[in-house]
């Protein structure tokens, strides 16, 4: 059982990571829905780069920093061209999809490293996506930084003339998003599960995305559903230690996506919006003209 | 710091000064060498018509626009505006018409946002107890931490004011400050102002038409007209028909006469109509009444009272969920808008650019929208073109549409010329019955006058009018009987010549007691 809840634990912190970056970038307005394109940046650059030097932290500072490189093009997309984010935010899904397929393809196979230490199983990135969490929410509610970025994405016009930088915070914003999903996705290449095959990240950066608008863009609510979703995970990886002889495993796989489905169908809907809609930023997607 | 500090600035100095002010754009001199001065512990109103130049003057204070020629002069010292953050840091607060907050956040959080002195970590503790004691001094209650779509559009304002004063500004530009609030907050609104100058604060109103409002608080006026001020005045010393006259620059008659005309029968009648609005709340709740010829009804009520919905109800725009329409004694609950044209139901919108008229038509299609199925003009679907620009002439003429053809494009009239367009659409096919929503809101002086005027002549034709307006004064004016509407429902229909302001302005405001106590 201990087992089953550390993997579980050890799942949601790269969809905690992930989804941390999202939130950040959604908070200031800007919705990247490629988190799956930037975390397979990242853990395919950190993966070659500690493979390569034989040094962990020279991947994971790769990992981050092609992150923030994708933030940035994401913004100079968005935000300084106007363009339409969720066309652009697929791009950097099939871009990253394609273009890692194709310089990991050499390395494929595991990384030959002897692991990061852990306790008793539990990554220490698990305590480090807590205190992502509560840094991140302490920044949003309580700094002034983090007020003028809930500002920036409720209402571009009115932070204008309370003499903030909307382009600015937006690039800022977008940058450090990207960068935690870089980081994300470096945790999941180098931690979780370091070995580099085709398509390893199979759609956790669309569950990532999804828990965004599950947590209502707070990052508490966002820790408990990456738990849930990491726990659904395990489950579905192994099903017959649980719950033996209900399903098919193949089944019991589609589950977290069934039920990112399903969420973001009610997310989408009248009724929802009419009881909850508050919560989501309102200028969330939409270009800034001045 | 400390946000109450009033430095040494003497009651009557003179705080801000423009001299010459001169501002030129393509083909108009927006502003011709204004001159004006504010007192510290004045209220200073500025009055103007629509294109008057008033805009333009305020965002040149404001250091949105930099003039042409002249100098400003803010407690005594030349300034040179660059941006608007220039003038706030020497002491310059505007409140603008539209609000400038964000709703998902607490009214702190707006007051602070963007605050020069607002450390890294918000100290939440310390600032409300500074805004606190602001609220206190100005005799004004607020919850700080409501979030502020919460709040109603009085308090809204003062969100901004208070975030103008916190940030230190001495002198208050406030652009059409009653122009969407209810009579109690209309009222709450001027006595916190009037607080406000006890403590030397100079306060400049921007105001289009309400001039009651103008003469009941301020201590001096300037008028401004095609850009040039034509009036220098001691409220003392003025009347309403002076500033009116001033304004226009001819007679304007105040006194509407709401001519006596015999009641005829009803022409449309209302039964427990019930309608949901686009979120799928019910907007109107069993309302009940009916419109008789020679009648104008006026519904008065602060926007979003389901207003809008019963309009669009009544013209065939939005489902009714429960109840009946007839008119003239014959169903039409369920007819299509085109079937209640023919009938003789005349619509005028309250968005005049929206849902009133085509921007990118021509005058002549966008009045050619109420006749083409008439056969008259229109023969088995082909139009005939110089019958109906006869007409579009004939119109434009007839109702003084400024313009120098028909073939303008409806988007480059200004908002009283495209109401008058679109009245004169409506009324040339004299309907039975006509629903006006707002048909006023917006336009200045002399607009007013007209459109007023034109419905006061469609009810002596015989017509039944439906009038929706967020004006007490024009309902008070206009209306035979008089329906205050409050969330819904109508609080009770008053005979329009005896009604009391205060009663109608408390019965908008959905306080009852009041009025049973009289």
């Amino acid at each position: 059982m201990w087992e089953f809840w550390v993997r579980s634990l050890n799942a949601s912190t790269i969809f905690t990571v992930a989804a941390l970056g999202e939130i950040i970038g959604q908070r200031a307005g800007i919705m990247n829905v490629g988190v799956e394109g930037a975390m397979l940046f990242g853990a395919t650059i950190s993966f070659i780069v500690t493979k390569t030097t034989g040094s962990y932290l020279l991947g994971f500072l790769a990992g981050i920093a092609v992150g923030a490189l994708i933030g940035l093009l994401h913004a100079f997309f968005s935000v300084t061209l106007g363009g339409d984010q969720v066309v652009n935010g697929m791009g950097i899904w099939i871009l990253g999809f394609g273009l890692t397929a194709y310089i990991g393809y050499p390395y494929t196979g595991p990384l030959g490293l002897p692991r990061l230490p852990a306790i008793n199983g539990l990554s220490p990135f698990f305590l480090l996506s807590l205190l992502l969490a509560a840094g991140i929410w302490f920044f949003l509610f309580k700094t002034h930084a983090g007020l003028k970025l809930r500002s920036v994405g409720e209402n571009p016009s009115v932070a204008e003339v309370s003499g903030i930088n909307v382009v600015r915070t937006r690039y800022a914003s977008v940058m450090f998003s990207g960068a935690l999903m870089g980081l994300a996705g470096s945790i999941y290449a180098l931690d979780y599960n370091p070995v580099w095959n085709y398509n390893f990240l199979m759609g956790w950066g669309f569950i990532a995305l999804a828990l965004v608008f599950f947590s209502m863009w707070n990052p508490f609510l966002l820790l408990g559903g990456s738990i849930l979703f990491g726990a659904l995970w395990q489950v579905s990886l192994n099903p017959e230690a649980l719950l033996p002889n209900i399903f098919s495993r193949y089944i019991w796989r589609t589950f977290p996506f069934v039920i990112t489905v399903i969420v973001l169908i009610l997310m989408s809907t009248k009724w929802f919006s009419s009881r909850w809609g508050a919560a989501r930023p309102e200028a969330l997607g939409l270009p800034y003209e001045k | 710091m400390d946000v109450l500090s009033t430095n040494e600035i003497k009651h009557g100095d003179v705080v801000l000064e423009a001299r010459g002010i001169t501002k030129r754009y393509p083909g108009l001199v927006a502003n011709d060498h204004v001159d004006f001065e504010v007192r510290a512990g004045e209220i200073h109103a500025i009055l103007g018509e629509n294109g008057a130049g008033k805009t333009t003057l305020m965002s040149i204070l404001f250091g949105l626009v930099r003039p042409d020629e002249g100098e400003i002069y803010v407690f005594g010292k030349k300034v040179n505006f660059k941006s608007p953050l220039d003038a706030i840091k020497l002491g310059i607060g505007m409140v603008h018409q539209t609000r400038k907050l964000v709703a998902a956040h607490t009214v702190l959080e707006n007051i602070l946002l963007g605050h020069p002195k607002t450390g890294v970590i918000l100290d939440f503790k310390k600032a409300a107890e500074e805004v606190a004691r602001l609220c206190d001094r100005y005799e004004y209650k607020l919850n700080l931490n409501d979030k502020v779509w919460h709040l109603s559009e009085g308090e809204k304002q003062m969100v901004e004011i208070l975030k103008a004063l916190y940030r230190g500004a001495r002198i208050l530009i406030l652009d059409e400050p009653t122009s969407s609030l209810a009579p109690p907050e209309t009222k709450k609104l001027l006595e916190t102002i009037q607080i406000m100058t006890r403590d030397e604060l100079a306060i400049v109103p921007f105001i289009t038409h309400k001039l009651p409002v103008v003469l009941s608080v301020s201590q001096r006026v300037t008028v401004l007209r095609r850009g040039k001020v034509v009036a220098r005045l001691n409220t003392r010393e003025a009347t309403e028909q002076m500033l009116a006259r001033e304004m226009v620059g001819r007679e304007v008659m105040f006194n509407l006469e709401r001519a006596q005309v015999e009641r005829g029968k009803a022409v449309l009648e209302v039964q427990n109509l019930s309608v949901y609005d686009e979120k799928g709340m019910k907007a109107v709740k069993d309302v009940s009444f009916s419109v008789h010829e020679g009648e104008i009804f006026g519904i008065a009520g602060v926007s979003g009272n389901g207003q809008q919905p019963l309009a669009e109800a009544l013209a065939g725009l939005r489902k009714a969920a429960e109840g009946r329409v007839l008119l003239d004694g014959s169903e039409i609950t369920r007819l299509s808008s085109m079937e209640r044209w023919k009938r003789g139901i005349g619509y005028i919108p309250s968005e005049q650019r929206a849902v009133g008229s085509i921007g990118d038509f021509s005058l002549v299609e966008n009045i050619l929208m109420s006749y083409y199925y008439d056969d008259e003009f229109c023969r088995r679907g082909v139009i005939d073109a110089k019958k109906i620009r006869a007409r579009a002439e004939e119109l434009v003429a007839e109702y003084g549409v400024a313009t120098p053809s028909v073939d303008v494009l409806a988007k480059n009239l200004s908002g009283g010329n495209l109401q008058k367009l679109i009245l004169a659409r409506v009324l040339s096919r004299q309907p039975r019955l006509i629903i006006a929503n707002l048909p006023t809101q917006g336009l200045d002086v002399g607009a007013t006058e007209f459109v007023q005027n034109k419905l006061l002549e469609a009810k002596k034709a015989g017509a039944a009018v439906l009038l929706i307006s967020e004006d007490l004064d024009e309902v008070l004016a206009l209306s035979d009987r008089i329906a205050p509407m409050y969330e819904g429902r109508f609080m009770d229909i008053l005979p329009g010549g005896e009604a009391e302001r205060e009663i109608v302005g408390a019965l908008m405001a959905g306080i009852r007691q009041k009025a049973a106590e009289q």
